[in-house]
């Protein structure tokens, strides 16, 4: 058989439409056996709803699925389990109080007699993990490892249930420098031994580095795909966003003005109030700059945004804006004194999802007197204000302000937040993870905001776990381990690998000698 | 951007499948007559076809003509009645919708109705006439019944947001602590019916009129009729809502201007929740309270402040119920809760949660009872076959988002087709 012609899985010219819109367009993505194939496209593009349809979550208007030449029909995810399809998503989907070797034989275990036959499946498990070089501890619980070896459960997972199509959604989200090269090699090995992987991802130097081919979509089209080692992340960002973009973020050097934020030793329990997520953190933000605070997931950061921005009280500490104490302040009121806030999770915290994109633009501002008289609501001003935001910051919907949150991209839902936080104009911004799961055209935006913003005086703390957001935005970075500061560096007199060492816990600065030296 | 057609827009699907629940209630109702009908030999399929009409039309019947045969025609006493019965389930159907909006399912609106009966039945009977006039004593009767079940309300409401205690767990137990509550005030107060020998264990209607006197040294209370020789003390009651000329429309009837009261107050309420901040601010807490809670918005006031209000809706129903004057409280009832009460969650469904659908879906369920009424009246049937079909109804409401998945898949599979 001609090789080039081996595929294992075809999805030919699939059309998939929403009301007002068309997510898939003639999209075809032909996966080979035993190659990596990244999917790359903007928020937006199409990604998701192309492998909702091949998990049989849609189903497609025209086109045809075809497994090893075959035209199947996949109408639900057991159909999509039964030909070997697995994949990977970027939030992990393990039981925390399990054992490692009970979440990979979850849904797929022997039985004898009612009775796990828990022996038999650690034999199989070891087996693969020697085979693949997946190192996992069988027997630790899920919430005790690693967010990496939680990933190498999933992969293990996918290989306990015989699949050959492996697909990863955005996996190296949440891992360290370290991790990430980890995970490449891993995903190399899968290849060489037959499995066919299909990577989805927004990072181009992830992509050149581990795929072979690239398939690229744009505003849910088919805009082609190259053999990776006769292209360039220039030219794939070019056919993703359709015209050339910066990949690095121009910015001059700070010119930091006087303090905006000062916080003293903070302390901010867990959502459980178990114990401190955040333990006696102090740092200060000022005009004109942009403060990074970088770290692996869970390590106080998400807290520490919760106890500035007043969702959560803290247990401890002093927060100031501009001299005035709002550590007790309401959510109201230290939004009056002056934070604006793009927060971490959009679907719980930045969007109403049920409400229109209109009525989701003045979450806050709707009792200012530009929007209501008489606390009846002025709904002209209302939808000017709306169309002058979706003009100014490019956010696209199906049915323009009328259009409800929840049917709008996640890109596009995410503009609609950082435009209406940015438009608020208050002096201090903490932004939370601002491009988290976008593409390179709506992250260049973003961060364009972001500077912007800084170079108009505002002081902007920024949350983010991509280390090349931190290293291209910051002007200061601070990095967070298990709810302390333990570190604060230059991003221009640092490396990569240096704040991998930090966000490890394998290094710590003692920050209050250095203030004393 | 591409504009929706008529038929792919939520509300048409969403008055659609109240439409289809309406229609399957309907069929069902038919069906059990129908069965019924047969099995029992003196109704026959004579008897299951009259019953058939009965409950599609009973509110146009006329009674029977000379040859025995059903009759069918515009009957003002039973559209009178129909809007009467209606004005308390648009109160309670507007408490649970308000309810439902600000995400707060609101299952208290009998023990909210029994606080706004309470209060009001005493203050329309409690304040002597001579010290205000009835109309006044009115307003003064129709406010405390509102405060009585605003309060009431808040109190589920105060439990779920300073405690986190679910909303339904604590409206269940407010009913109960409600009908007791108020079956003990009746009984120690003196506005139990002592005139009439054969209404025992009810309140005297607001529009008796009450003499306080003393007669020989003894002070009693008497009616209207105050014998000779009595020495007047005070006069209580006779207090009535006014017929605002709607009985002259609906002869024979009980109407009264508490209808138009009962629907400017839907009209306020739909203002409310659309067009001002305050509405705003209890659907975002409704629809995302995380999110509400991110922008600033006090949640926990929200809560407490749209059960309060709920309250205050279901017991201003109780209140226009009562305050008719043609209408008598059974006091002793702390084995029951007022369906009115309960009612209002199928009007709230039946609605969409739209305040102005509820004036509809009330008047529609009000209707359904006065079908069976009609039912009981000029057939072998009982009236408890209506309950079925408001059942059927309930039921299917539940299932109003599947109802409404099945419409938007026929409108898909149309156009794929073209």
């Amino acid at each position: 058989m001609d090789h080039e012609q081996d595929y294992v899985i075809e999805m030919l010219h699939i059309t998939k439409e929403f009301p007002g819109i068309k997510a898939n367009d003639d999209i075809t993505l032909q996966l080979r056996r035993g190659e990596i194939h990244a999917l790359l496209g903007e928020n937006g593009a199409g990604k998701s709803t192309l492998m909702s349809v091949l998990f049989g979550l849609y189903q497609p208007e025209a086109g045809e699925i075809r497994k090893d030449g075959k035209p199947v029909k996949i109408t639900n995810p057991n159909d999509a389990t039964a030909l070997h399809i697995g994949m990977v998503h970027q939030h992990f989907k393990l039981i925390e109080v399990f054992t490692v070797l009970d979440n990979i034989i979850l849904g797929a275990e022997d039985t004898r007699l009612g009775f796990v036959q828990r022996r038999d499946a650690r034999k199989k498990v070891e087996e693969l993990s020697k085979r693949y070089g997946l190192a996992v501890d069988l027997d630790a619980k899920v919430e005790d490892i690693t967010v990496g070896m939680q990933q190498r459960v999933e992969i293990l997972k996918m290989l306990y249930r015989e699949n050959e199509i492996l697909i990863f959604d955005e996996p190296t989200a949440v891992l360290t420098p370290q991790e990430i090269t980890e995970l490449m090699h891993i995903m190399k090995g899968l290849a060489s031994e037959g499995k066919s992987i299909l990577f989805i991802s927004h990072k181009l130097n992830e992509i050149m580095e581990v795929s072979d081919r690239v398939t690229v979509l744009r505003k849910g089209r088919y805009i082609g795909t190259v053999n990776t080692a006769e292209t360039t992340p220039s030219e794939l960002s070019r056919m993703m966003v359709g015209h050339d973009v910066q990949l690095v973020v121009d910015k001059t050097p700070a010119k930091p003005g006087k303090t905006v934020l000062k916080v003293e030793n903070l302390h901010v329990p867990s959502h459980l109030y178990k114990h401190d997520a955040v333990k006696g953190v102090s740092f200060e933000v000022r005009q004109g700059e942009i403060v990074c605070i970088a770290g692996i997931d869970g390590n106080g950061q998400s807290e520490l945004v919760f106890g500035l921005s007043g969702l959560e009280k803290c247990s401890g500490g002093k927060i100031e804006i501009n001299g005035v104490d709002i550590t007790h302040a309401p959510i109201r009121k230290r939004s009056e004194a002056g934070i604006s806030h793009i927060p971490e999770d959009r679907h719980k915290h930045g969007l109403v999802l049920d409400f229109s994109l209109e009525q989701n633009m003045v979450l806050q501002a709707f009792e200012e007197p530009r929007f209501q008289h008489l606390g009846f609501i002025k709904f002209g001003d209302v939808r000017k204000y709306t169309e002058r935001l979706i003009e100014e910051y490019d956010i696209r919907s199906g049915q323009g302000p009328i259009t409800t949150a929840r049917s709008m991209s996640g890109g596009n839902q995410q503009k609609a937040i950082v435009a209406r936080e940015i438009d608020r104009d208050l002096p201090l911004m903490l932004a939370v993870q601002p491009t988290r799961g976008l593409d390179v055209g709506a992250i260049e935006n973003i961060h364009r905001q972001i500077v912007a913003q800084r170079d108009a005086g505002k002081a902007v703390l920024l949350v983010s776990l991509e280390l090349d957001e931190v290293m291209n935005l910051s002007d200061r970075i601070l990095v967070m381990y298990e709810g302390e500061i333990v570190g604060e560096m230059d991003p221009k007199k640092t490396t990569v690998e240096e704040l991998g060492l930090y966000m490890a816990g394998a290094k710590r600065q003692d920050r209050q000698k250095e203030a004393r030296a | 951007m591409k504009k929706e057609s008529f038929w792919d827009k939520t509300a048409t699907r969403s008055v659609l499948a109240s439409l289809v629940a309406i229609l399957t209630g309907m069929v069902a109702g038919g069906l059990i007559i129908l069965i019924v009908g047969l099995t029992n030999p003196t109704l026959g399929i004579k008897g299951a076809w009259e019953g058939i009409r009965l409950v599609a039309a009973g509110l146009f019947s006329t009674g029977r003509g000379s040859a025995g045969e059903l009759t069918f025609g515009f009957n003002p006493t039973s559209f009178g009645n129909m809007l009467f019965r209606a004005m308390p389930l648009v109160m309670t159907g507007l408490s649970v919708a308000l309810g439902n909006k600000a995400g707060l399912f609101n299952i208290g609106a009998p023990g909210q109705f029994l606080a706004g009966t309470a209060a009001s039945l005493s203050v329309a009977l409690s304040v002597p006439t001579s010290v205000l006039p009835a109309w006044l004593i009115w307003i003064l009767a129709f406010l405390a019944g509102m405060i009585a079940g605003a309060c009431w309300g808040a109190i589920p409401g105060l439990l779920k947001a300073f405690l986190n205690i679910n909303e339904v767990l604590a409206c269940i137990m407010t009913n109960w602590i409600a009908a007791n509550l108020v079956t003990w005030f009746f009984d120690v107060s003196n506005l139990k019916n002592a005139l009439e020998g054969t209404k025992s264990g009810y309140i005297y209607k607001t529009s008796t009129i009450l003499n306080d006197v003393v007669i020989d040294g003894v002070s009693s209370t008497v009616g209207a009729a105050v014998p000779e020789g009595a020495q007047m003390v005070a006069t209580r009651g006779g207090v009535a809502t006014g017929k605002m000329g709607l009985d002259a429309l609906f002869g024979g009837s009980q109407i009264n201007g508490g209808i138009l009261v009962a629907i400017l107050i839907a009209v306020v309420i739909y203002i409310l929740l659309s067009k001002t901040t305050l509405g705003y601010q209890l659907k975002a807490c409704g629809a995302n309270r995380y999110a509400a809670r991110y922008a600033g918005i006090r949640d926990k006031r929200n809560i407490v402040l749209t059960m309060a209000l709920a309250g205050a809706l279901s017991a201003a129903g109780a209140a226009l119920y009562y305050l008719s004057g043609n209408t008598e409280f059974f006091w002793n009832t702390y084995q029951s809760l007022p369906s009115e009460g309960f009612n209002g969650i199928p009007v709230a469904l039946l609605a969409i949660n739209n305040p102005i659908g509820v004036i509809f879906s009330a008047v529609f369920m009000s209707m359904l009872q006065i079908c069976g009424q009609k039912l009981t009246e000029l057939t072998a049937y009982n009236e408890y076959i209506t309950n079925v079909i408001i059942a059927v109804i309930v039921y299917l409401s539940a299932f109003m988002l599947v109802i409404k998945m099945w419409i938007g898949k026929l409108r898909s599979g149309k156009a794929v087709k073209k």
